[in-house]
């Protein structure tokens, strides 16, 4: 257990029974004491709550104390909340101390596998067990902030960089619970500390580049791109160079991890609404996301086909006839995918009125890239809700333009018979050449009168007799001290000898 | 086969066709009636020919197929006394009794699917119920002499001489004029044989081919087409095309159509639809260039590589600039 490092205060006692030095006096309530006296006792109750319990290894443990701290606690919640002026300048370095004391802490280690074998949706989150006290000193820091009486001039000597460091070390907590509290304070401070904005974005970045590149691992890039969204929407017109370089370097770049699901909906949200502030950003993104499709990964490829359908939503139709040709190639290989999410997902598009006008304009250059992938696979497909999607898709294409449809038709059948000619080419050259081999006198005036044929079938009958075909385990070298010691084995002391030991 | 047998075909298909040709009376009560009136208009009737048009496609049809299915189309329309609500049956049960005619060993899709695909609300029941009917007031047996029937033919006598033409005039492009001017509905009042001819000689003016159209002249005249007839349809074979190749693309209707997804789709759907952020816009602090010089005690020793600006400082003023005020 930790205590706080100012000074005890009159008030305070030491128990003789309790496990170190710190205050067992329940402390008067704000209402029982006079409004002179009321500053003072805040202070005496934050400090009390420095004192940290466990909730851990002994869960039972201080139980009547544990339950006077969380009675400070809701109590202070409702003082700040439903008082006026009671935060004082001395008030402010003992809430931000206190705040530091309970949450700056290391977090555990995950129970929970990590790398490839972790599957956010699957595991369990590990909840933090002294959520009792961590979720009142979250809302009581809320409040702080957010009181009308908080005045930033004045905490923004003790909320610095070091804090704000130290707040989003917390971001990889496992606890949903206590990333959302973080979430929302995170984003308060940005709000309210003008002078800390440029240094919050910078760690964050730093976050996200060492879980890109690095770690691919952490628990709260979802929470982080949530507070990105809002600061994304409130950036003002035109864009830094700054912010550009950030959607560029690590907003696209965070497509490519495994993990996408957890942080998709927050991460497509942050992408369209640069693309609703700056319309140019557009080919860079959608090329981008072209170059980080997933070629093996189809619940991923859903994801993307949901971002890809957003930014459409808010496209400029000048930048749409730029990245046209390369967005519908793999919207074809989209829609010719076996799995049956993926072709439904991008089939869907069609029943997109803005993105069908945009189509419609440009009918001319998309409708020969999709109609082979359309046609082939409204015969060829496993799936038939898919059939009637791609009828109803065709159908769209056929109204737009008849002569059109009807000439990519031509064209795919004359493309078909092209292939179906020259594999017949192909079929009718293998069989000359096998004609010519016969016919060589080599091969059959031989002595040993068979010709490659007859030798063939004499080995296929050799092997037949042997028995019916069974797996046999291929026969590799053995080394002789490792069947030694397999076959012996022997405890680890009595291998290692004196010299051995350090 | 050679010039005189097909010189015999033709005659035989010529003296055939008018069994085939939808009644005149028919199609003139169609022509006039009005849109959202009691019986069928012009409209739905090419509507529904774009349907089938559309299903064929899929399909993968035959133009063989859907003329004819047009045919029995027209005809039936033409006999009888159709309600609008009875309309998409007929006309699925037309391509159904076609396709089952035409090319009777390929692939052919059972009733049930063409009810999913083309998004009918009747059963599979109901269409056999009105194939039959269909093919017993046409009294439909195998197959009809349509305009493509002539085409077939013209189109061979036009190569007749020099085979290799196939590059220069080619067939597929014939027919798929022929379906367009079919979806017209005044297009079914034209005697097969002259709308074929007139189809042909726009095709081989445009290619400018003499010999081609002398060709035609020669078919014409072992016909006995009248000069009129030709020059008439031909115009509005010429303004029909010339519509059909106009690269205009029309805005679709996506609402028209049944959108049928997985339950897993759908539920993806909706849940993506549905992502508004609950934490409010901050809005990005302005610069004032005329504050902030020295206020760079805030700034970590990093920021000068990311921005240029000095992010945030307009709102704050250095304690010591303050109190002078």
């Amino acid at each position: 257990m930790l205590t706080c490092n100012k000074p005890a205060d009159r008030m305070v006692v030491d128990a003789p029974n309790s496990n170190g030095p710190f205050q067992p006096v329940a402390l008067m309530h704000f209402r029982d004491v006079a409004p002179a006296e009321q500053e003072k006792l805040f202070i005496q109750k934050l400090r009390q709550c420095c004192v940290l319990f466990d909730f851990l290894s002994d869960p039972l443990s201080d139980l009547k104390w544990k339950e006077v701290k969380r009675a400070a606690l809701s109590e202070m919640v409702e003082y700040i909340t439903h008082n006026r002026n009671v935060i004082t300048e001395p008030i402010y370095p003992e809430v931000v101390h206190m705040f530091a004391v309970n949450m700056f802490r290391t977090l555990p280690p995950s129970s929970n596998p990590t790398g490839a074998e972790f599957d956010p949706e699957e595991d369990e989150p590990t909840l933090e067990a002294a959520w009792p006290h961590l979720q009142l000193v979250y809302e009581f820091f809320l409040r702080f902030l957010e009181s009308p009486d908080f005045q930033p001039n004045v905490a923004k000597k003790y909320i610095d960089q070091k804090f704000v460091m130290q707040l989003l070390d917390l971001f990889d907590s496992e606890d949903p619970r206590e990333r959302d509290f973080l979430k929302t304070t995170l984003h308060r401070i940005y709000g309210k500390f003008l002078g800390l904005r440029a240094y919050i974005r910078k760690q964050i970045n730093n976050i996200f580049y060492k879980f890109i590149y690095e770690t691919e691992h952490h628990n709260g890039i979802a929470e982080l791109l949530e507070i990105l969204g809002s600061i994304i929407n409130g950036f003002a017109l035109p864009l830094k160079e700054e912010h550009k370089i950030f959607l560029l370097k690590v907003l696209l770049p965070l497509h490519k991890v495994k993990s996408l699901s957890v942080y998709h909906p927050q991460l497509a949200y942050c992408v369209v609404q640069f693309l609703e502030k700056d319309s140019t950003l557009t080919e860079p993104v959608v090329m981008a996301l072209l170059k980080y499709w997933p070629k093996t990964h189809s619940p991923k490829e859903v994801m993307f086909l949901n971002e890809l359908e957003e930014i459409l939503d808010v496209i400029e139709p000048s930048e749409f006839v730029k990245v046209q040709e390369p967005l519908f190639r793999q919207l074809a290989k989209c829609v010719s995918s076996p799995h049956f999410q993926v072709a439904e997902r991008a089939l869907y598009y069609w029943n997109n009125e803005y993105i069908m006008s945009l189509i419609s304009d440009n009918a001319a250059k998309i409708l020969p890239i999709m109609f082979p992938a359309l046609y082939r696979n409204s015969k060829t497909h496993w799936n038939k809700t898919i059939h009637g999607l791609i009828y109803n898709a065709l159908k769209l294409f056929m109204e737009m333009n008849q002569k059109l449809f009807d000439d990519c038709t031509q064209q795919f059948r004359a493309e078909k018979n092209k292939e179906k000619a020259k594999s017949k080419e192909r079929e009718e050259a293998w069989i000359r050449i096998e004609n010519l081999a016969k016919s060589n006198p080599q091969s059959c005036s031989n002595g040993d009168g068979g010709s490659v044929d007859r030798r063939c079938s004499e080995l296929q009958r050799a092997q037949r007799t042997e028995g019916p075909l069974v797996s046999r385990r291929s026969e590799l070298p053995q080394d002789i001290y490792t069947t030694q010691a397999l076959d012996s084995p022997r405890r680890g002391e009595d291998m290692l000898t004196p010299h051995d030991r350090l | 086969m050679d010039a005189f047998k097909l010189m015999k075909e033709l005659r035989a298909n010529y003296e055939q066709e008018g069994y085939y040709i939808p009644k005149e009376t028919g199609l003139n009560l169609i022509e006039s009636t009005e849109q959202n009136g009691a019986g069928i208009s012009a409209k739905c009737r090419d509507a529904q020919v774009e349907d089938l048009w559309g299903l064929s496609s899929f399909f993968g049809y035959s133009t063989q197929t859907f003329v004819l299915a047009v045919n029995l189309l027209d005809r039936f329309l033409a006999l009888m006394r159709v309600q609008p609500k009875h309309l998409s049956c007929v006309g699925l049960s037309c391509l159904h009794l076609a396709a089952q005619r035409s090319a009777p060993d390929a692939t052919l899709s059972s009733g049930h699917e063409l009810i999913r695909i083309g998004q009918r609300r009747f059963t599979a029941s109901d269409l056999s119920r009105m194939e039959k009917i269909v093919a017993e007031k046409l009294h439909f047996t195998s197959s009809a002499v349509t305009p493509l029937t002539f085409l077939h033919l013209y189109h061979q006598v036009a190569l007749g001489q020099s085979p290799s033409r196939k590059e220069v005039l080619s067939l597929e492009k014939l027919e798929a004029q022929l379906k367009a001017c079919l979806r017209c509905m005044s297009f079914s009042k034209a005697k097969p044989s002259v709308l074929a001819l007139a189809l042909l000689r726009h095709e081989i003016k445009a290619i400018q081919s003499e010999d081609m159209w002398e060709m035609t002249c020669h078919v014409q005249r072992h016909l006995k087409i009248a000069d009129a007839e030709l020059q008439c349809w031909a115009e509005r074979v010429a303004r029909c095309l010339s519509d059909y190749a106009s690269p205009r693309c029309s805005r679709p209707n996506h609402k028209k159509l049944l959108w049928v997804v997985s339950r897993r789709t759908a539920q993806n759907l909706q849940s993506s639809s549905c992502s508004v952020p609950d934490l409010p816009t901050i809005p990005e602090g302005g610069w004032d260039p005329s504050q902030s010089e020295d206020s760079s005690e805030d700034l970590s020793s990093g920021e000068e590589s990311l921005s240029s600006s000095l992010e945030g400082e307009g709102a704050y003023f250095p304690l010591h600039l303050r109190r002078r005020r």
